[in-house]
């Protein structure tokens, strides 16, 4: 009996923890696929740049991870405003019959950067191991890893200043307004291509800094971004389209229910409870955990 | 314009009956039967998601469930894999009407992501139900016919089907209420349309169609597994490039752009080596950028602005 | 729209011209050539593992170049690379092109199980002489092919060999416990240990597939603990391996023994990662630097030297692949496909992965009877425990608990 406990509390803290992390790569997309109403499927391949630059800095400079976060992030937030300012940006103003060319795009960026840093880095696995990669804390007979729980404290932190940043300054207020709605933040004086841009350039440095978090604990190769895409979708429309809170607990939700899936089912079919769920919220709740929490 | 049409078809249909017999070297055969398998694949989705506009990223779901109606039909009861050609539609038209009572409900990006799931459900299921379906494993046959000709004629017999069925259904009512679900929805409600019911009439088809060149695809390359065949990468994301490239909602794009697709792929996997995918990504984010509407649909648009100059209307974009 | 109608001419022509150069290909390669076509996976998710094996290749060959074996007659032995992108579709592109086009006398490579399928099943198809590098799925041999060959790689259920061998002498578990990545090589694998087992009369306590790329294997760990197996055995791809162990040691999950099977478990990269939580792991293996066979150590030294980084069992098995070539080739009466079909009919050489024979045994054709050995990590270093004639190192067994170290 008391093992089953400790089972269903190690299972429950390790889900959160793991969604914590989840969460940040997941508000980056929901900021992106909020203003500009574009479902970017390249948003795990700058998850994967971001982890790479961290590693540059780790292998060749000896910065922590945690520090080289901060030169990823800058280093993603110019990539994302130059890849929205030259390339997306351009079919915004196109008429197209099925505005899903934009999700094209994002696929042949996709493989730009993985096939780029594959040219660059070889297809090798690759870890930054630190001094506390494997610390671990014992609560009780539960074992939790010290950079997930670091990872998940950073990612909150960095969920709250994104929430103040939103609600609080013009530019993020401008930015609100944008995903609400486009044209009448134009003529309220909104520059749109600039605030399109930014938050390109936000959504990218956020996935980066999710992956910068997840470095001390993972791995990294050049195609490891195929396992966050999918996963950020499934947050960001849990969590209701452009809702930074709502993403943020989309992924506790996610990282909780794989988790429990994984103890309680199989490690084969965790997978299948996220997307099950994804599904039901599609269905029964089509604006995600915000209208919840509106109503 | 409509003989020119005709003409055109009739052009398209003896040279695509001509070429095995024209090019005899089979590596050129087996790219041909690669294109015409992804051409179906790319008519069957443009008819649900380029004319109705509900953009799938699902489709491997059917592929899918049609290739393993095939490579079932053989691990479990011994029958010749050709039977699944029979078997592989109904099932792919079986799944798709609790997709399509699922995703339907949804709209536009909604819609795309609910598919996108589902289509990774079926992927899961699948690996997981080792004892059903062999798991990874995947299965593998023997194949009955070598010869390519044999198998370019099935195929292409296949496609004109496809073709010809899309046609007939863009052409006719159902098609105008499905572009007109398309353009605007709730008006299209408004105006008494049950869009529903019109939206199911594209998936059937669609879905029949994609899950025929999934058992066509198993009897071809003869080994199938999971990953393979309902990957969302490579068939769901791909068969939307592919009708992207040649172009959205026109007649002839598909096959266009699974042809673009097929060769230039192959054309760089031969002689970029190791940096083949990047430039074809490069490739594929130059076509979008400067081709918004795939070659097809820019090859209207250009036509039109010509028309127009020499009516003496002033052209422009 | 100038620019529209440049860019479609463009377009036009570049569609022609690539059916142009297919029609008339064939390349720069002259015809006083002996082409043999290697398929790999030269990018795509594989392409490490091809990476390594086409620099082995390459190695091997100009070693052969050296010695001139890779002249017979007056024609030249050329290889000629395919990326099959880790897509069974595109390897049977690849096939029917150096066949069909560049009219290769023989194929190698194979790295997925799933692209070693198709590339056998057409290869027989098309009466083309194949001989696997690395592909394991054990159904490939056992079709009864007979131009297909499969000497470096074991079938998947037979990386387990002498590692039954110290099972039944050292370990003697009354309980076992399975995971596996829900692959092909992981299923094929589980399945061949779980027949074994249940022959054996071991109970099997734990038994789940997992799909890889995970980052928390805790809740699978977490369920296996309470099965108290005396013995776990798992079968990973290359990170999966060193998560589970890390988190392992996380949840201090002691076990007299936990037996990787070959893949994620003997590569640097495991180390690399895991740290010290890979001390006294275990592995079957095909291969490793320090086996007494002739030439494998100069091989892994060579290797590492020349690239930089260091080889694992795969790349051996494309170098030991490149000397059986060379030497069917050398011995074949004529270069037609059933000249080489014979030829390598007739192999018994040596190479670094041992004697390498294409025999006909327990359903498989043409499959050579693989030497397999137990490793175990001790502080980052691949030890032979098993068998003990070639051992480099004392096993450790039962391994101490975690608390103790």
């Amino acid at each position: 009996m008391e093992d089953a406990w400790i089972k269903f509390g190690q299972t429950v803290i390790c889900g959160i923890l793991l969604g914590g992390m989840y969460s940040l790569i997941a508000i980056g997309m929901t900021l992106i696929m909020g203003v500009m109403k574009i479902v970017n499927l390249a948003h795990g391949a700058l998850v994967m740049v971001g982890m790479y630059v961290v590693y540059i800095c780790a292998t060749n400079y000896g910065i922590d991870p945690y520090i080289g976060m901060f030169i990823a992030m800058p280093v993603l937030f110019f990539l994302g405003c130059l890849i929205q300012k030259y390339m997306i940006n351009r079919l915004v103003e196109v008429d197209s019959i099925l505005p899903e060319n934009q999700v094209l795009l994002t696929v042949g960026i996709m493989l730009v950067l993985t096939e780029g840093i594959r040219l660059f880095f070889k297809s090798d696995y690759r870890s930054v191991v630190t001094s506390y990669s494997s610390d671990t804390l014992y609560i009780g007979a539960m074992s939790i890893s010290v950079p997930l729980v670091i990872g998940f404290i950073i990612a909150m932190a960095f969920t709250f200043l994104l929430h103040m940043f939103l609600t609080k300054s013009d530019l993020g207020k401008s930015i609100r307004a944008t995903a609400q709605d486009r044209d009448a933040a134009i003529f309220m004086g909104v520059n749109s291509s600039k605030i399109t841009m930014i938050t390109f350039g936000l959504g990218a440095a956020l996935a980066a800094a999710g992956g910068s978090l997840l470095l001390p604990l993972f791995y990294l190769f050049p195609d490891v971004g195929h396992l966050f895409t999918a996963k950020s979708f499934i947050i960001t429309i849990l969590g209701g389209l452009g809702s930074t809170w709502g993403a943020a607990i989309g992924g506790l939700v996610i990282g909780l229910s794989e988790s429990l899936g994984a103890t309680y089912i199989s490690m084969g079919y965790k997978d299948v409870v996220g997307l099950v769920m994804f599904i039901l919220v599609l269905l029964f709740l089509p604006g995600g955990i915000r209208s919840l929490v509106k109503r | 314009m409509l003989n020119k049409n005709t003409l055109m078809t009739i052009v398209f249909a003896l040279v695509a009956v001509a070429l095995p017999v024209i090019i005899k070297a089979p590596y050129q055969q087996h790219i041909l039967i690669l294109v015409i398998i992804w051409a179906t694949i790319g008519t069957a989705w443009n008819l649900l998601s380029g004319y109705a506009g509900q953009v799938s990223f699902g489709h491997a779901a059917f592929f899918g469930v049609g290739a393993y109606s095939a490579g079932l039909l053989t691990l479990h009861y011994g029958l010749s894999p050709w039977w699944g050609l029979a078997l592989g539609p109904v099932m792919a038209m079986l799944i798709a009407l609790p997709i399509g009572a699922i995703a339907f409900r949804l709209r536009g990006p909604y819609f795309a992501l609910a598919t996108l799931a589902l289509g990774e459900i079926f992927r899961l299921m699948f690996l997981n139900m080792t004892g059903f379906t062999n798991g990874a494993k995947g299965i593998l046959i023997m194949p009955a016919i070598t010869s390519k000709i044999a198998y370019y004629y099935i195929g292409l017999g296949i496609l004109a089907a496809t073709l010809l069925v899309t046609y007939l259904i863009v052409h006719s009512k159902i098609g105008y209420y499905l572009v007109s679900i398309r353009e605007d929805q709730d008006a299209a409600t408004s105006l008494g349309i049950p869009t529903t019911f019109y939206k199911n009439l594209a998936l059937l088809p669609s879905a029949l169609f994609t899950g025929l060149a999934g058992a066509f695809y198993m009897n071809y390359v003869t080994f199938i597994d999971p990953d393979i065949v309902f990957n969302l990468t490579d068939i769901s994301i791909m068969v939307i490039l592919v009708v992207m490239l040649g172009g959205v909602a026109t007649t002839w794009g598909p096959t266009i752009g699974a042809a673009l697709y097929i060769i230039m792929g192959e054309l760089f996997r031969t002689t970029l080596g190791s940096a083949n995918v990047l430039v074809f990504g490069v490739l594929v984010c130059l076509i979008i950028m400067f081709l918004p509407n795939g070659i097809a649909g820019e090859l209207d648009i250009i036509k039109r602005i010509t028309q127009r100059k020499k009516a003496g209307l002033s052209g422009g974009v | 729209m100038k620019n529209y109608r440049k860019i479609l001419t463009v377009l036009l022509l570049l569609s022609f011209l690539t059916l142009v150069t297919a029609g008339c290909g064939g390349g720069g390669v002259s015809s006083d050539a002996v082409k043999v076509g290697v398929i790999l996976p030269l990018t795509g998710s594989e392409a490490m593992f091809g990476e390594m094996e086409k620099n082995s290749f390459d190695m091997a060959y100009e070693e052969l170049k050296a010695e001139g074996k890779t002249t017979i007659g007056d024609k030249e032995i050329v290889l000629m690379y395919e990326d099959d992108q880790g897509r069974q579709d595109v390897a049977r592109s690849a096939t029917e092109k150096l066949v069909n086009q560049d009219k290769v006398a023989m194929l190698s490579g194979g790295y997925s199980s799933a692209c070693t399928n198709v590339i056998a099943g057409s290869a027989q198809t098309l009466n083309t002489p194949f001989l696997i590098v690395t592909g394991s799925s054990d159904d490939i041999t056992k079709q009864g092919w007979d131009f297909v060959f499969r000497g470096t790689a074991a079938p998947a259920s037979m990386y387990t060999g002498a590692f039954w061998d110290m099972m039944e002498k050292v370990v003697k578990p009354q309980s076992v416990a399975i995971i596996f990545e829900n692959t092909d090589f992981g299923t094929s694998s589980s399945k061949g240990f779980r027949e074994e087992c249940q022959k054996r009369g071991i109970n099997i306590v734990f038994d789940q597939a997992y799909e890889h790329g995970a980052i928390d294997f805790k809740p699978m760990l977490a369920n296996l603990r309470s099965t108290n197996p005396d013995m776990i055995f798992a079968t990973s791809y290359v990170m999966d391996a060193s998560m589970i162990v890390k988190q392992m040691k996380e949840l201090n999950f002691d076990t007299k023994l936990f037996v990787g099977n070959g893949a994620g478990y003997t590569m640097p990269e495991f180390y690399q990662n895991a740290g010290a939580a890979s001390d006294f792991v275990a592995s079957t293996s095909l291969w490793v630097p320090n086996v007494s066979w002739q030439g494998a150590s100069e091989y892994y030294e060579k290797y590492k030297q020349k690239y930089g980084k260091e080889p694992d069992y795969h790349g051996a098995q494309a170098y030991a692949t490149m000397y059986v070539i060379a030497d069917a080739l050398n011995r074949a009466e004529d270069l037609s496909n059933t000249g080489i079909q014979s030829a390598l009919k007739d192999t018994d050489i040596q190479t670094i992965m041992g004697p390498i024979k294409f025999v006909d045994w327990a359903g498989f054709t043409n499959q050579n009877e693989p030497n397999t050995y137990v490793v175990q990590w001790t502080d980052g270093k691949l030890e032979v425990i098993w068998p003990e004639e070639v051992k480099s190192a004392d096993y450790v067994y039962p391994v101490p608990k975690w608390s103790e170290r």
